[in-house]
């Protein structure tokens, strides 16, 4: 079957069944989508499906076909980065990094859909991404400056 | 990514190795721990909890200038989001008069440039670094100096340096770049004497909040953690765990898993059972079919795990004694309270994970672990080879906490590497990384003090008992001879002012594995001292601030206290008003040097439990090498403190860990997380470690916070009560 992965397509056996976290680390090399519980607790392994954000490790590879699916390679074009990527950049947000790929894609999906959230609102989407640096009060400020900036510059899409 | 240090170096009289780069060329400059710092170096290991280990007479710096001016900087520590590289850079950019961009760090690996003798751990890689960095830094700057000097034609002294270029000082435009000086500076002599040192009122690059190095990468996902490793032709592994603790290896029937689709190769070793397949899922799912037969211990019970550590005053080993607290206590009203902590899981949020090559002549192995040499000396131990045929590459590691140091995961992967003959990834899943390996030990403490008649504490006796936490990682002698695990009673000891102290530290063997976890005993330690402290304070009718400060000492750390203190209760409006429903809790630490102290403002939640709004944190690390960083640090300790401190127990039942994931070990979360103001002090010239003292006082912070607002004291944690770990799904 096809997988559209950051505007590619990739050709992959539909069979075994497996999620699609995997599929991307270890068959299309592409390991910015990390592994932290795979069982839905930790949000490490965030990507958007159709802008959407999902964790890939719940969600079966068939799910993704025919649906544009956007890892954290994807979300920069080419040298500009995303202005969530802007943002963590400049709040210095992540500690080890391992949690951030998530945290970003999840932040990618809010603002693009909630172009000025609130504290709270910042708080509803991201509670489900775990950090065990503790990074969480410069996550929050890089998400709030991260609308600012895709505000300014149009491209929270 | 690493090569080994050029093989033609000159030994100076001054411990340098000098030869030429390894990149085409160019000056290459390496030092050696000397005798005496060795000496140092173990002493601080005892000091500071680092385990000994292996002492090599490798360099542990290593500079490399290439003919077109890169200056590449190899060190040993390894980045686990603390932001050593950049630090690390920075003070070498200093000395070196680089312009920012100018240097790379690069991490070595257990082979070379530079050799890894401790770890990275114990908040020391900063402090035990800065001073021989920088003097490395400036013996290159001013070879390069000798060598330009006699190209210019001047005197040495005539030049000036800045921007990675020696210029004459009296005619800027004839200069010569580090670069064009390199290759030639290799002939020249490392001078007899130390060379000055760039003064601190000089510095443009050390203190000053530069961006993380290790970022850019990060941000865009191109980061590689031991997780991510890929080389052709890589292969999966999985290996069969002990269905209970302590359980071990009878017997393995492969059965036909060896037919079974995509599997590759069933290794199967006296203690060892594990497979290799084309893909993680068959690897799995193969060792879930292999028929194991294990010899188990009687299933172990919580009950059996924290009811043998009970502290009393009188057992264990005194860590600290002046004059006589137990006579003093004999006829004095005494207060007394005891506190306790639990078990607690690393949680680091990447697995333990490595990818190894094992091949006939040599091992690459690389792995997000804390400790290159000791793991290249376990594979090499583990597969009979040669620890020089085995390179160990570190990569980024995402999180560590001192789990990392040990780095199992390497060696399952080069067992089954050597088996397959291919290279071998093994990750754990999250309920191996519950299951295996070692654990906070909890801790029990007792202490007892009598106030004098100025409401000054005349005695105070703390006495601790806790599971291993350094011992399991040095050799046994040393634990016979120390008698008391120095990892456990970090922050055991009483940081103030008190005329007749005892501390005792007692070892208690449990019958699962504990070890190191981020600031060994200090969470633990500062908790029960600092709540007790906030005990005395109001048994003596002084405000809990003023009765700190009344006991901080008259000597230098003393005056750091002081001066920690006032910044916290100034920031934070001590005394002042609280809004409504809220109350307010303080506790410091002085740990590795380092002096923090960190206001907490709590509220009851409506639904009960414990609302932790906002925390004002003052830390003085003596010489902030970048202070945004040390913020970073600070923030973090907070949030993975206060997770600990709110939530986290970790169980056993019936002979397994009550936890397999995140479900039954819930982690603080960004709804939890307080707002963090920190504010970063400078006392002096030297700095102090950062990655884990800021953790030490939030515990009792919070409690003291939730006495304020209630008048009930919190002295077990977690504060939010017994989890006791729900059930296995
Ligand atoms: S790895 Fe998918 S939620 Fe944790
Ligand atoms: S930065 Fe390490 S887990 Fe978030």
């Amino acid at each position: 079957m096809n997988l559209t992965i950051n505007g590619r397509t990739y050709q992959v056996a539909d069979d075994p069944p497996r999620v699609l976290l995997w599929v991307l680390r270890d068959e299309l090399g592409l390991t910015g989508a990390k592994f932290g519980c795979g069982a839905g607790y930790c949000g490490a392994c965030t990507v958007h499906l159709d802008g959407v954000a999902v964790r890939s490790c719940q969600t079966p590879l068939r799910q993704a076909a025919g649906r544009a699916v956007t890892t954290i390679e994807g979300l920069a074009r080419g040298e500009a980065l995303h202005p969530v990527q802007r943002a963590f950049l400049e709040v210095q947000a992540p500690q080890c990094g391992w949690c951030m790929s998530g945290q970003m894609m999840t932040a990618a999906a809010l603002i693009a859909a909630n172009p000025n959230p609130s504290d709270e609102e910042i708080t509803a989407a991201l509670e489900r991404n775990l950090c065990r640096c503790g990074a969480y009060a410069r996550i929050r400020r890089a998400v709030a400056r991260a609308a600012v900036l895709a505000c300014g510059s149009g491209e929270a899409a | 990514m690493s090569q080994p240090p050029p093989r033609r170096w000159r030994l100076s009289r001054r411990g340098f190795l000098i030869g030429a780069g390894v990149v085409g060329g160019g000056l290459a400059l390496g030092v050696t721990l000397g005798l005496p710092a060795l000496r140092l170096a173990l002493a601080d290991a005892f000091e500071g909890a680092v385990p000994p280990t292996i002492v090599t007479t490798d360099p542990f710096l290593w500079f490399d200038i290439a003919p077109d001016g890169r200056v590449r900087l190899a060190v040993p520590k390894t980045e686990m989001g603390q932001g050593i590289h950049t630090a690390l850079a920075q003070i070498a950019a200093e000395e070196l008069e680089l312009a920012w961009e100018q240097i790379e760090v690069v991490q070595s690996s257990s082979l070379g440039p530079v050799a890894d003798n401790f770890g990275t751990n114990a908040s020391n890689s900063v402090s035990s670094l800065f001073a021989p960095l920088r003097e490395t830094a400036a013996t290159l700057r001013e070879l390069l100096r000798v060598e330009a000097a006699e190209r210019l034609g001047v005197a040495p002294a005539a030049l000036s340096a800045a921007a990675g270029s020696f210029f004459v000082t009296a005619e800027p435009q004839r200069r010569l770049s580090y670069g064009e000086l390199a290759t030639g500076a290799t002939a020249r002599e490392v001078p007899p004497e130390p060379p000055p040192l760039k003064p601190g009122a000089a510095w443009t690059l050390i203190g000053a909040s530069l961006p993380r190095v290790d970022l850019p990468a990060k941000i865009r996902g191109a980061a590689i953690y031991g997780y991510d490793a890929r080389v052709e032709g890589m292969l999966f592994g999985a290996v069969a765990r002990p269905p209970s603790l302590g359980a071990t290896l009878r017997r393995v029937a492969p059965g036909d898993v060896a037919a079974r689709p995509g599997v590759v190769a069933v290794v199967i070793e006296r203690d060892f059972a594990g497979v290799v397949a084309e893909s993680r899922a068959a690897a799995a799912a193969a060792v879930r079919a292999l028929d194991v037969e294990w010899i188990e211990k009687p299933p172990l019970q919580q009950e059996q795990i924290e009811a043998p550590v009970r502290a009393a005053p009188g057992r264990g080993v005194a860590v600290q004694r002046a004059g006589d607290a137990a006579a003093v206590l004999r006829g004095a009203r005494v207060i007394t309270a005891e506190y306790r902590t639990p078990m607690a899981a690393h949680a680091h949020l990447e697995p333990q994970a490595a990818l190894v090559d094992v091949r006939p002549d040599r091992v690459r192995a690389w792995v997000s672990t804390q400790y290159a040499a000791g793991t290249a000396q376990a594979i090499a131990r583990a597969l009979g080879r040669n620890p020089r045929s085995v390179e160990v590459i570190p990569t980024y590691l995402g999180g560590g906490f001192g789990r990392r140091m040990i780095s199992e995961v390497a060696i399952e992967a080069a067992r089954l590497s050597a088996a397959a003959g291919r290279p071998v990834h093994v990750g754990w899943s999250r309920a191996e990384e519950f299951q295996n390996g070692f654990v906070r030990p909890p801790t029990h403490h007792v202490l007892r003090a009598a106030l004098g008649p100025d409401g000054r504490i005349a005695a105070i006796e703390h006495s601790q008992a806790s599971g291993d936490v350094i011992f399991p990682f040095v050799p046994a002698p040393i634990g016979a001879f120390f008698g008391a695990d120095f990892g456990a009673w970090r922050g055991a000891r009483i940081t103030y002012a008190v005329p007749n102290i005892t501390v005792t530290s007692e070892r208690v063997p449990l019958p699962v594995p504990t070890g190191a976890w981020r600031g060994l005993g200090l969470l633990a330690n500062i908790f029960a001292i600092e709540s007790f402290i906030d005990e005395l304070a109001h048994a003596a009718g002084i405000d809990p601030l003023a009765f700190r400060i009344a006991h901080a000492g008259d000597d230098e750390r003393g005056r750091r206290l002081r001066a920690v203190l006032a910044e916290v209760a100034e920031r934070s409006g001590w005394g002042g008003p609280v809004p409504a429903g809220r109350a307010r809790g303080l506790a410091c630490a002085m740990d590795a040097g380092t002096v923090v102290a960190h206001v907490a403002e709590v509220s009851r939640k409506p639904e009960g439990g414990i609302c932790v709004h906002r925390v004002w944190a003052v830390v003085d690390p003596g010489l902030p090498i970048n202070p945004d960083g040390v913020a970073a640090q600070t923030e973090g300790n907070i949030c993975m403190g206060l997770s600990s401190v709110l939530f986290e127990r970790l169980s056993v039942r019936n002979g397994r860990f009550a936890a397999d994931n995140f479900g039954a070990y819930p982690l603080l979360s960004m709804r939890d997380a307080p707002a963090i103001e920190v504010t970063v002090l400078r006392s002096g010239d030297v700095p102090y470690g950062v990655g884990e003292p800021p953790m030490g006082p939030i515990g009792a912070a919070v409690a003291n916070a939730v006495f304020a607002l209630t008048g009930e004291r919190m002295r077990e944690l977690p504060l939010m009560g017994g989890n006791s770990n729900s059930p296995p799904p």
